[in-house]
């Protein structure tokens, strides 16, 4: 829709990696400070909005150790292995790709305010799954969404405000995939229409949206705009089907819309987009395993002993929103 | 936006005040009273304490009872009023949450005035019809809002007087405010039929392609709206009053189409080639096909000569097959608007002294329901949707600061008076709240240039007049 020129998008969402580095070791930096004052880092968000964390329970709290916060690499390694939860869980749901890259930058910006350690990102994680597919109008109940993967969609219903306040209601995002429709159909009217290329044109297509697939869980959707997430994406399809001259392509589509633009520099981007896709890694959750288990000591130190307890809490709280 | 947590600590001793239940920032606000009433919630009139010349009307959603979040259409108004900035769209200066029920209430700048409120003071109390200026200014201005709203891919679709707001005195006196997106779609993403909202809106400005059952909205709809408006602004009357069909899912409204036939004259396949393929016409349950009206009326309806450019310009607002109907661009470059009187920014003020300016009576404001309560004292709920009644609310309590003629009756439908003066300074609007909850900025950096940007209005950048759909730009 709207443009992305004079877009929310645009204006706020798209940083530096010296931006993002800061604001992800601000937030780590705070839950630390938390730990260490108040023994725990849940936040709980009170009855007049506000944000605290919880209550530090004094009953054993000081027979134990306090917990190790997490480091802010172990933070972006459990960040990624739930923004590949996103894409299998949108995938189970066969939701359209637009739903789940909106989900996937409602997860990235959200995680720009706060760390892990405040707002368990499996949560998180759902509740922008269900926030997006409110803004793209394929709205899916909380609780289908809580049943298809056997979540209690309550907890999505008591994220939902709280999601969409720390995206400040920029809820309109510009994923990769519009332009690379674009790039293409450009693509195939700059090689002119000829049957036999129909079929590789389609197969150019399917490899790039795998790509940009992929970038979606990088960092460059918060640094690039979607045009040249696109295009990176297009290039590397080309790598792939070796049958499009893609440089020559991108100096015929620059001089005809970006004649002041020179490639050098464009080329930078892509080579920056293209360097984060190959960087991308996949935890499984062997490898988050033992991050996972301090998250939970940090998020509330008593849980080990007192699980069910801490269950039966957790209604309560959810009964005072009412 | 995430670190308010500093000032939080102290959250928990905010809430000792008078009345422990009330949201911290509406402490900033002194709520006068209601204004609307509709679907989706209430409309209040409050005005900030810190600034007391500046009205606010605060539009707070019902939240749905379905259990299942945060209302979709307060979601999808947000959202798309957090894109747009435009002179003729109101203009969103907060939105503020009351956690203890998870409701939304989005704050705009207020507008005292409403074409539906206008055009009924023409017909019932002044008993004349709106001076040339001020039709042509009116219609030049939702024009070029919706122009705007339609090169951004955004279909109103609940385009009627009510919804068309005109700012009173101050600096944008007399300017256009298009409000109430809450049906608001962005086109090029998969629409879905109305029926599928489960909204009720108005039907004498629907376009007859949906009349018909088509599936899919194109901008034309508002144009259609658009025609329809500017007829009654002409004669002060619905120009299609049809009787609505109640019921659900979205029925057949043969009353409507009749009123529309009835005036233009029959649809044909040779006018309106795609004619046949709407389901409605397709199927002719009713036997619409086989009503004949022959002669087209329109020019007696809106007494205007054929030759009138008034009446050119009308007619192919309301041209059927909704292809050839004309776009918000093609209607702002019509000679209409190129022939004396020229159409102005305030449209209630004609430039030339001497002319005689209408005094509007200020929105009556019932000041028995209170914002955070459903408690309201005088039950006579406003009717859904129709204009056609005004359900007499008996002797409003009106505020004595507020000079009122006299008590009006509040007229019954959807209405929101939100409206933004661009530069709304929203630092005054203060951070209510521990972490900056419900006051988001809702700015994108440019308020003080705001006020500038009216002096360069007909040539607003990004949009220009012509090439609509605006050619979506290759992104970098």
């Amino acid at each position: 829709m709207a443009d992305f020129t004079t877009s929310t998008h645009r204006a706020k969402w798209i940083f530096t990696p010296q931006d993002l580095k800061e604001k992800y070791k601000v937030a780590n930096q705070r839950a630390k400070q938390a730990l260490e004052k108040y023994g725990a880092t849940r936040m709980e968000v009170d009855i007049d909005g506000s944000f605290s964390y919880a209550e530090p329970h004094n009953d054993n709290a000081e027979k134990h150790s306090r917990p190790k916060p997490l480091k802010t690499e172990e933070e972006k390694l459990l960040r990624a292995f739930y923004e590949f939860k996103i894409q299998d869980v949108c995938d189970a749901f066969k939701f359209p790709r637009k739903i789940q890259a909106t989900a996937l930058l409602y997860f990235k910006r959200f995680y720009l305010q706060w760390s892990v350690m405040e707002h368990h990102p499996k949560n998180i994680m759902l509740t922008c799954i269900y926030a997006a597919c409110k803004a793209e109008e394929n709205h899916v109940s909380a609780e289908e969404l809580g049943k298809g993967i056997e979540q209690d969609h309550q907890m999505i219903l008591d994220n939902e405000m709280l999601v969409l306040q720390s995206l400040g209601f920029d809820l309109i995002v510009y994923a990769p995939y519009r332009a690379l429709e674009g790039f293409v159909n450009d693509v195939e009217e700059f090689y002119g229409e000829r049957d036999e290329q129909s079929e590789m044109i389609k197969d150019l297509r399917e490899s790039a949206k795998v790509e940009v697939d992929k970038m979606m869980r990088t960092e460059a959707p918060l640094l690039f705009p979607p045009g040249q997430l696109a295009l990176t994406a297009l290039r590397r399809s080309c790598g792939v089907h070796k049958f499009i001259d893609f440089e020559r392509y991108l100096k015929s589509l620059l001089s005809r819309q970006h004649p002041a633009h020179p490639i050098s520099e464009f080329n930078l981007s892509l080579n920056a987009i293209d360097t984060m896709i190959n960087k991308l890694e996949t935890p499984t959750s062997k490898d988050v395993k033992h991050i996972d288990r301090k998250l939970k000591s940090c998020l509330d130190p008593s849980s080990h002993e007192k699980s069910k307890k801490r269950k039966h809490r957790s209604k309560e709280g959810s009964n005072e929103m009412q | 936006m995430g670190d308010g947590r500093a000032n939080n600590p102290n959250s928990h001793s905010n809430n000792n005040s008078s009345s422990s239940n009330k949201p911290e920032w509406l402490e900033q606000y002194d709520v006068i009273g209601k204004i609307g009433e509709g679907t989706y919630g209430l409309v209040f009139l409050a005005k900030i304490k810190s600034n007391r010349s500046k009205p606010i009307a605060i539009k707070k959603f019902k939240q749905p009872k379905d259990g299942d979040g945060v209302s979709p259409t307060a979601i999808r108004e947000i959202m798309l009023l957090r894109e747009i900035s435009h002179e003729n769209v109101v203009k969103l200066a907060n939105v503020h949450i009351n956690h203890a029920d998870m409701s939304l209430y989005l704050a705009f700048d207020y507008a005292e005035h409403d074409l539906y409120e206008i055009i009924r003071h023409h017909r019932d109390k002044v008993n004349q019809s709106i001076n040339q200026y001020t039709v042509k200014s009116l219609l030049w201005q939702l024009l070029n809002g919706l122009n705007y709203l339609h090169s951004n891919w955004i279909v109103h679709r609940d385009l009627k007087p009510s919804n068309i707001l005109v700012m009173g005195d101050g600096e944008e006196q007399g300017v256009v405010k298009i409000a109430d997106f809450g049906l608001a779609r962005i086109y090029q993403a998969p629409l879905k039929p109305l029926s599928e909202n489960g909204v009720v809106v108005t039907i004498w400005y629907r376009a007859p392609e949906l009349l018909l059952g088509a599936k899919h909205y194109t901008s034309a709809v508002d144009m259609w709206a658009v025609g329809c408006i500017f007829a009654e602004l002409l004669t002060l009357k619905p120009l299609f009053q049809g009787q609505e069909v109640k019921g659900t899912p979205n029925p057949f409204q043969l009353d409507q189409l009749d009123k529309i036939f009835k005036v233009l004259g029959h649809p044909t396949q040779e006018k309106w080639p795609t004619l046949v393929n709407l389901p409605h016409w397709q199927s002719d349950l009713q036997h619409i096909q086989g009503h004949k009206y022959e002669t087209a009326g329109l020019y007696n309806v809106v007494h205007l000569s054929p030759k009138n450019p008034a009446y050119d310009l009308l007619s192919q607002m309301l041209e059927y097959d909704p292809r050839k109907r004309l776009t918000a661009a093609q209607a702002l470059e019509h000679e209409y608007f190129r022939m004396e009187p020229l159409p102005g920014y305030n449209a209630l003020v004609p430039p030339q002294p001497g002319e005689k300016v209408v005094n509007y009576p200020t929105r009556p404001v019932d000041t028995s329901t209170d914002i955070e309560g459903t408690i309201s004292l005088q039950p006579s709920q406003p009717v859904s949707s129709g204009n056609s009644v005004s359900g007499g609310m008996q002797g409003p309590h009106v505020m004595q600061t507020r000079s009122m003629p006299r008590p009006m009756p509040m007229v019954g439908m959807q209405r929101m008076q939100p409206p933004g003066i661009p530069a709304y300074n929203l630092s005054q609007a203060g951070m209510g709240g521990g972490m900056n909850p419900g006051s988001i900025p809702m700015q994108r950096g440019v308020a003080p240039q705001a006020h500038q940007q009216q002096q360069m209005r007909r040539k607003d950048s990004g949009m220009g007049m012509t090439g609509y759909p605006q050619q979506k730009s290759r992104r970098f």
